[in-house]
C-alpha cells in the first residue's frame, strides 16, 4: 500500500498571542505539526508496518515547514515533498486543496490521508475538497483504519454512532486524532530523518500561479472571544458547598 | 562504529548551545540533545546576557533583523526600597550604545530557539553536516560509563556512543550527580528560587514609560522591601514590548519564614514605585525556576572526569553580588571553553582527565572563576540582614529627609544621615559593612 | 428571485433542532434582503417533515426522497444537493454543522465552485457575499471572515441562533432522484450506534460531563444518577472516551461535539482549551474539581473545589429536593 499523507504546519495553540488592531500576532517560531495530521501519519505508518507499503508526506508552506516534514520523517515516513510558498498568501482550504490536487493528479497511490481539520482554523474542508477534485471515493472523521483484501475499512465517527465504511483504493480519508496516539520521534528516528529525501517544489512547476489560488474566504480581523462574567468559587466543607451551589442553581441561575 | 560521536552535548540551553556551536565551527561530529520540544521550550528564565561572548559566537548579531534578543542595556539602576520609598543609583550612558553591546535582554524561549538556528547553520557549514544533530524532545536518562570513563548516553532503550560528553543540563544537575561529580545533597541555603512575570504593554507606552530609544533597554535590580524580609532581590528588565519582572529568593529563608514566592511577587508589585511601572500591563507569562546562589560551596567537587565536562549552571557557575545576576554569560563562556577542550582532546586523541583538566584551568584563568572567587564575600555580604533590610531602610529614610523641603530650618545632611543610621542600624555595624564592602566589591 | 437555501438534517427519523435554528436565521436574512427562504430535505421519507419545516418560514421546500438516505452516505447526499443547487441557483446554502454536513461541505463547494465557510457562530449577508464570525485557535479567538462567490455555503454551530417560528404554507418541490447501493463505490457496512436512548447532546438543555476524575464505577454511577435527576445528557472529555469509559460520540470539545446547553456540569474535568472549545458557550457552567487551580474554574460560573466522591452525593440529594 502506498500512502500519501498531507501534513500542515500550524501555529502552536498554546503559544502566547496578542490581538493588535484586529491582527492576530503569534510567536512565529512556535509552529507545530497539525495534531490531526500527526495521527494520519501514525496510522499510515502502523498500516504499512503491518501490511507492507510506503508512506510519503506532502506539505505546502514556507521554508520553515521543512521542519514539520522532518518531524514526520523522524516518525518514520519514507519521503517528503515540500511545496514551497511564502506562507503569508492568506490561502484558505480551497487554495490548498487546489495545490494538493495539482500535485497529486498524476501520482500513484492507494490511500490519500489528511487530517480532519487544521488545529488552528478548524475548517475541516480541504479533505473532501481534494477527494472531490480527484474524483476519489472518500470518508471523513476516521477514528480507525484497517486494510482488508486491498480495501480500506474506515471506522467513521458519525452523528449518532460509528459507521463502518469500506472504500476501494485509491481513496481518500480524513483522520481524527481520536484514532491513535502519534509516536514521538526517538533519537534514531531523528537521525534517520536527516538522510531521507525531501523534494522541494514550487507552484510554477505544478503549473499554477498564486493568482489561480486567490482564496474566496479570508479572515479580515480577529477579536477576543466574548468574555464570560467572572464566576464564584466555593471552597470548604464538601457537603455545605455542594448544597449551597445546588440552591444557587435554582434561586440565582434558575436552571433547575 | 558508524554512529560514534566525538562528543554528545546534554542540554540545549545557553551552555549547551555555545558548546555545540564551538564544536561545529571546529568540525567535530557531535550530538546535542535537548529535553524540551525545542531549544528554549523549557527555559523560563530570562534576563540580561552580559558581556561580549555572544558577539564571538554570532558575529554582528546586532545587524540581524529580528534576532533572538530583545533590547540592549544602556540604562542601569540599583534601587533600595522601604515600604513607601525607593532610592536608586541610576546610570545611563551613550557609551553603552556601542556594539558589541555590553548586555542584551533576552527571553529564553525565543533566544535559545534563535541560537539553535545559528547552531544548525554552523552544522550545515561543517564537514559533518549530515552526521551532527540537534535532537529535541529527547531526555537523556543516563551517562554511560565504562571503567570510570564516559562512553556515551542512554535515552529510553537507545544507547549512543561518543568519546566525550558535555553535561550542560542546568541547575537541576541530576546527571552531574549521577556521574559522581556532585554530592546528591546540596544544602538548600545554597540555592535560590527565581520567579518572573512577563508583562505586556503597547510598545509605544513601554518605550515612553522607560525612556527607551530604538532597541535600547534598561535593567533594574531591587533590594530591601521587595522581598519582604526574605533573603534575595528583585529585578525588572525591558523587552521589546514586555517587561520581565521578578524576584530571586533564598529557598531556605522562604521555608523558615513560611512565605510563598508567588505571594512575595504580588507583594513586590504593590510597592507604589513598581505599581507605577507596571500600570496597565497585561501578564502574559508566569514562571518559576531554581537558580544557584553563586555560593562557590555549592559547586561540584570537580568539573571534569574521564570523558566528561560540566558546563554552565550544571556546575553552579553563577554570580549574584547584587549589581547583576550573571549566569547566562558564565554558561556561554564555560560552554565555549568546554568545547575547545574537547577539540584539543580530539587532536591529541586523548579524552581522559589528563587532557580534560585543561578545561578547569581555562575556566580558572577566565573571568568566570576569577570573579566567582574574588566576589564570594560580596555574595555573602549581599545576603546579610544588614544589606537586605537595614541599609535599604536607612538609605530610604535618609532620602526622604534629604529630599523633603518643609519651609522649616533644614538640618545638615550629615545630621540626617546619622539620625537615619541610629534609627535603622548602628554606626559600628555600618563601619564594619563599609569595610567589608570595600574589601569585597 | 434568488434565494437562501437551508439544508434540513434528519437524524434517526427526527429533524435536527440545529437545522431549524439555522432555518430561523435564514428566514430573518431572507426577509431583510428580499430573498426567498427555501429549504431542502433529503431523507427516505423527506415529505413527512414538510409541515414542521414550513413552520419556520420556508416558502419553498425541495424534497429528495430515496431509501438510500436511510443512513448517512456522502456520495448520494452530494449528488442530491448538487442537483437541487443547479436547479434553484441559491445565493446562500446554510447548514447546521453536523458530522453529516462536515462530511460533504468541502466536496460540495468544490463540485459547485462555491465559496464556503464552516462552523460559524454567526453570519450575515453583505453586498459582496457573506460575513461570518467563527472561533479559531481552539476557540481562544474569534475570526471575522468575508466570503465571496456566486453561491456561498455556510455551516453553523448548533446553539448559535434561537428557534423562531413563522408559519407559512410552502410550495413543495419533489425532485426525481434514484440511486442504488450497488452504484456506490463506498460501501456502508454497518453502524455501531451509541448505547440506546442517549439524549442528543446538541439538543440537551442540561449536560453532565465526566472527565478523568471519574475513575471508577462508583463515580460513573454518581454521574448517571446526577444526569437522571436533571434529565440531562451525559457528555465526556477525551480522557474518558479514549479510555472507552464513555462512547466516542459523547466527546465534547474541539475534536468532539460543540454544545451550548442551559446548564453544563463538568465533573473531574481539568478544562484543557480543546475541551473548553466545545462547551464555553453553555449558559451556566458548573465545575467540580479537587484541584483549585484547574483551568476549568476560569470558565465556570459556579466552581466547587472538592472531591467528586464527597461533593456529588449531597449535590444530587439537594437537587432531588429542589426538583420535587
Ligand atoms: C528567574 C530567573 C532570572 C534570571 N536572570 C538572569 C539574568 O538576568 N542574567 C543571567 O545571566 N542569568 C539569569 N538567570 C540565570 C540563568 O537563567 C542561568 O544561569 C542559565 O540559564 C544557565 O544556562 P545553562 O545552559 O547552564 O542551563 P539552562 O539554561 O537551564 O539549560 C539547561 C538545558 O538542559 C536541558 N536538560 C536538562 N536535563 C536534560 C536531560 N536529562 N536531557 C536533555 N536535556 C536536558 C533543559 O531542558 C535546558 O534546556 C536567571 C534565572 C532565573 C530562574
Ligand atoms: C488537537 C486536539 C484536540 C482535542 N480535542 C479534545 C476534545 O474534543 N475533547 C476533550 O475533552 N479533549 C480534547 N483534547 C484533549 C485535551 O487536551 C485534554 O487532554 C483532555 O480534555 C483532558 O481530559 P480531562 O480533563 O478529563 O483529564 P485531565 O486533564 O487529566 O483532568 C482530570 C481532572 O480531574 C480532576 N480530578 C481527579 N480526581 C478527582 C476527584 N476525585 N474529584 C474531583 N476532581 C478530580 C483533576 O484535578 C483534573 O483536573 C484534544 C487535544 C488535542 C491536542
Ligand atoms: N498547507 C497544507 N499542506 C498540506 N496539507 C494541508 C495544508 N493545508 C491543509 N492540509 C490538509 O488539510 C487538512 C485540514 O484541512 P482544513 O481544516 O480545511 O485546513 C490538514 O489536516 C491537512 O491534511
Amino acid at each position: 500500500m502506498k500512502f500519501y499523507v498531507c501534513i500542515k504546519m500550524v501555529p502552536d495553540v498554546y503559544a502566547p498571542f496578542q490581538i493588535k488592531d484586529g491582527e492576530l500576532i503569534m510567536d512565529a517560531d512556535r509552529m507545530v505539526l497539525n495534531a490531526y495530521d500527526a495521527s494520519a501519519v501514525e496510522e499510515a505508518l502502523v498500516l504499512s508496518e503491518k501490511h507492507g507499503g510506503e508512506v510519503e508526506v506532502v506539505c505546502i508552506g514556507s521554508a520553515k515547514a521543512s521542519e514539520t516534514i522532518r518531524k514526520a520523517l523522524a516518525m518514520g515516513a519514507d519521503k517528503g515533498s515540500h511545496i514551497v510558498t511564502t506562507g503569508d498568501e492568506g490561502f484558505d482550504s480551497g487554495s490548498y486543496a487546489n495545490i494538493l490536487t495539482a500535485f497529486l493528479k498524476d501520482k500513484e497511490y492507494d490511500v490519500l490521508s489528511l487530517g480532519k481539520q487544521s488545529q488552528d482554523t478548524d475548517s475541516g474542508l480541504t479533505g473532501s475538497m481534494v477527494a472531490e477534485l480527484l474524483h476519489l471515493p472518500y470518508t471523513t472523521n476516521a477514528v480507525g483504519l484497517e486494510i482488508e483484501n486491498g480495501n480500506l475499512i474506515v471506522k467513521r465517527q458519525g452523528d449518532t454512532g460509528q459507521e463502518i465504511i469500506e472504500l476501494p483504493t485509491p481513496c481518500a480519508v480524513t483522520c481524527s486524532n481520536d484514532m491513535n496516539e502519534p509516536r514521538i520521534p526517538n533519537l534514531k528516528g531523528i537521525m534517520a530523518s536527516k538522510r531521507k529525501p525531501i523534494d522541494t517544489i514550487d507552484l510554477a512547476s505544478l503549473g499554477i500561479s498564486e493568482s489561480d489560488l486567490s482564496p474566496n474566504s479570508k479572515v479580515v480581523s480577529f477579536e477576543h472571544k466574548p468574555a464570560r462574567k467572572a464566576g464564584q468559587k466555593f471552597e470548604g466543607e464538601a457537603d455545605e458547598i455542594a448544597r449551597e451551589v445546588a440552591q444557587l442553581l435554582d434561586t440565582e441561575a434558575n436552571v433547575i | 562504529m558508524e554512529d560514534k560521536f566525538d562528543c554528545i552535548v546534554i542540554g540545549g540551553g545557553v551552555a549547551g548551545l555555545a558548546a555545540a556551536i564551538t564544536l561545529a565551527r571546529n568540525n567535530m561530529k557531535f550530538l546535542l540533545i535537548e529535553r524540551g520540544e525545542f531549544a528554549g521550550a523549557k527555559n523560563v528564565s530570562g534576563g540580561v546576557l552580559w558581556g561580549h561572548d555572544l558577539a564571538k559566537l554570532v558575529p554582528n548579531y546586532w545587524e540581524e533583523e529580528d534576532a533572538g534578543w530583545e533590547r540592549y542595556i544602556n540604562h542601569r539602576r540599583l534601587t533600595f526600597m522601604d515600604e513607601q520609598s525607593t532610592f536608586s543609583l541610576d546610570f545611563k550612558s551613550k557609551h553603552f550604545n556601542e556594539t558589541p553591546y555590553s548586555g542584551v535582554v533576552v527571553l529564553r524561549s525565543k533566544f535559545d530557539n534563535w541560537l539553535s538556528g545559528k547552531l544548525q547553520e554552523a552544522i550545515d557549514a561543517s564537514d559533518y553536516a549530515m552526521d551532527s544533530f540537534i535532537a529535541t524532545n529527547i531526555k537523556v536518562d543516563q551517562v554511560l560509563m565504562e571503567n570510570g570513563k564516559a562512553i556515551g548516553i542512554k535515552t529510553g532503550e537507545d544507547e549512543f556512543h561518543a568519546d566525550s560528553v558535555i553535561i550542560a543540563e542546568g541547575v537541576n544537575n541530576l546527571l552531574t550527580r549521577q556521574v559522581g561529580l556532585q554530592d546528591n545533597y546540596v544544602p538548600a541555603d545554597h540555592m535560590l528560587t527565581g520567579i518572573k512575570e512577563v508583562i505586556r504593554f503597547d510598545q509605544q507606552v513601554l518605550e515612553d514609560r522607560f525612556q527607551l530609544n530604538g532597541l535600547s533597554g534598561m535593567s533594574n535590580e531591587y533590594v530591601g522591601w521587595a522581598t519582604d524580609g526574605v533573603e534575595g532581590g528583585g529585578f525588572l528588565y525591558t523587552n521589546r514590548d514586555t517587561i520581565s519582572l521578578g524576584l530571586v529568593l533564598g529557598i531556605k529563608d522562604l521555608r523558615e519564614k513560611k512565605k510563598s514566592p508567588h505571594d512575595l511577587l504580588n507583594h513586590f508589585k504593590t510597592h507604589p514605585t513598581v505599581a507605577d511601572a507596571i500600570k496597565g500591563g497585561e501578564i502574559v507569562e508566569y514562571s518559576a525556576h531554581v537558580v544557584s546562589s553563586g555560593d562557590s560551596r555549592a559547586m561540584p567537587k570537580e568539573l571534569y572526569k574521564d570523558g566528561i565536562l560540566i558546563a554552565g549552571e550544571a556546575a553552579n557557575l553563577l554570580m549574584n553580588a547584587g549589581k547583576a545576576i550573571q549566569g547566562m554569560d558564565y554558561a556561554m563562556r564555560s560552554g565555549i571553553l568546554a568545547a575547545e577542550t574537547i577539540v584539543t582532546a580530539k587532536a591529541k586523541n586523548d579524552f581522559s582527565s589528563t587532557t580534560l583538566k585543561e578545561y578547569r584551568k581555562a575556566l580558572d584563568d577566565s573571568y568566570v572563576m576569577k570573579d566567582i572567587n574574588n566576589f564570594q564575600d560580596a555574595v555573602h555580604l549581599l545576603h546579610t540582614d544588614t544589606m537586605q533590610n537595614k541599609v535599604p531602610n536607612l538609605v530610604c529614610d535618609f532620602g526622604r529627609q534629604f529630599f523633603t523641603i518643609k519651609n522649616e530650618p533644614t538640618p545638615k545632611s550629615e545630621k540626617m544621615l546619622l539620625g537615619a543610621i541610629k534609627k535603622h542600624a548602628s554606626l559600628w555595624e555600618l563601619l564594619k559593612l563599609g569595610f567589608k564592602a570595600r574589601k569585597s566589591l | 428571485m434568488s434565494s437562501i437555501l437551508t439544508y434540513i438534517a434528519i437524524s434517526e427519523g427526527k429533524i435536527k433542532r440545529s437545522s431549524l435554528e439555522v432555518l430561523s436565521r435564514s428566514k430573518a436574512i431572507a426577509d431583510a434582503n428580499g430573498l426567498a427562504c427555501e429549504a431542502i430535505i433529503i431523507d427516505e421519507n423527506a415529505s413527512s417533515f414538510t409541515d414542521s419545516v414550513q413552520n419556520y418560514g420556508a416558502s419553498k421546500i425541495h424534497i429528495v426522497e430515496d431509501s438510500i438516505f436511510s443512513q448517512h452516505r456522502n456520495t448520494p447526499l452530494l449528488s442530491a444537493l448538487s442537483k437541487v443547487m443547479e436547479a434553484s441557483k441559491p445565493k446562500v446554502v446554510a447548514f447546521a454543522s453536523t458530522e453529516g454536513t462536515k462530511d460533504i461541505l468541502g466536496a460540495l463547494a468544490a463540485n459547485q465552485k462555491a465559496g464556503v465557510v464552516a462552523d460559524v457562530s454567526s453570519f450575515d449577508l453583505t453586498s459582496s457575499g457573506v460575513i461570518a464570525k467563527r472561533p479559531v485557535m481552539a476557540a481562544k479567538v474569534v475570526g471575522n471572515v468575508e466570503v465571496t462567490g456566486e453561491t456561498i455555503l455556510v455551516s453553523v454551530r448548533s446553539g448559535s441562533y434561537e428557534l423562531v417560528e413563522s408559519p407559512i404554507t410552502a410550495e413543495v418541490n419533489t425532485i426525481e432522484f434514484s440511486s442504488s447501493e450497488s452504484d456506490l463505490k463506498a460501501k456502508l457496512r454497518e453502524i455501531i450506534s451509541a448505547t440506546g436512548d442517549t439524549i442528543d447532546l446538541n439538543e440537551a438543555e442540561t449536560i453532565v460531563a465526566a472527565g478523568r476524575g471519574v475513575k471508577d464505577e462508583e463515580a460513573k454511577s454518581l454521574i448517571t444518577e446526577l444526569a437522571r435527576v436533571l434529565n440531562a445528557g451525559i457528555g465526556a472529555s477525551r480522557a474518558l472516551t479514549e479510555a472507552g469509559v464513555y462512547d466516542p460520540s459523547l466527546q465534547i470539545g474541539q475534536t468532539g461535539k460543540v454544545v451550548s446547553p442551559q446548564l453544563y456540569i463538568a465533573v473531574g474535568i481539568s478544562g484543557a482549551i480543546q475541551h473548553v472549545a466545545g462547551m464555553a458557550n453553555s449558559k451556566v457552567i458548573v465545575a467540580i474539581n479537587k484541584d483549585a487551580d484547574a483551568p476549568i474554574f476560569e470558565v465556570a460560573d459556579y466552581g466547587i473545589v472538592g472531591d467528586l466522591y464527597k461533593v456529588l452525593p449531597p449535590f444530587i440529594e439537594e437537587l432531588k429536593k429542589l426538583k420535587s
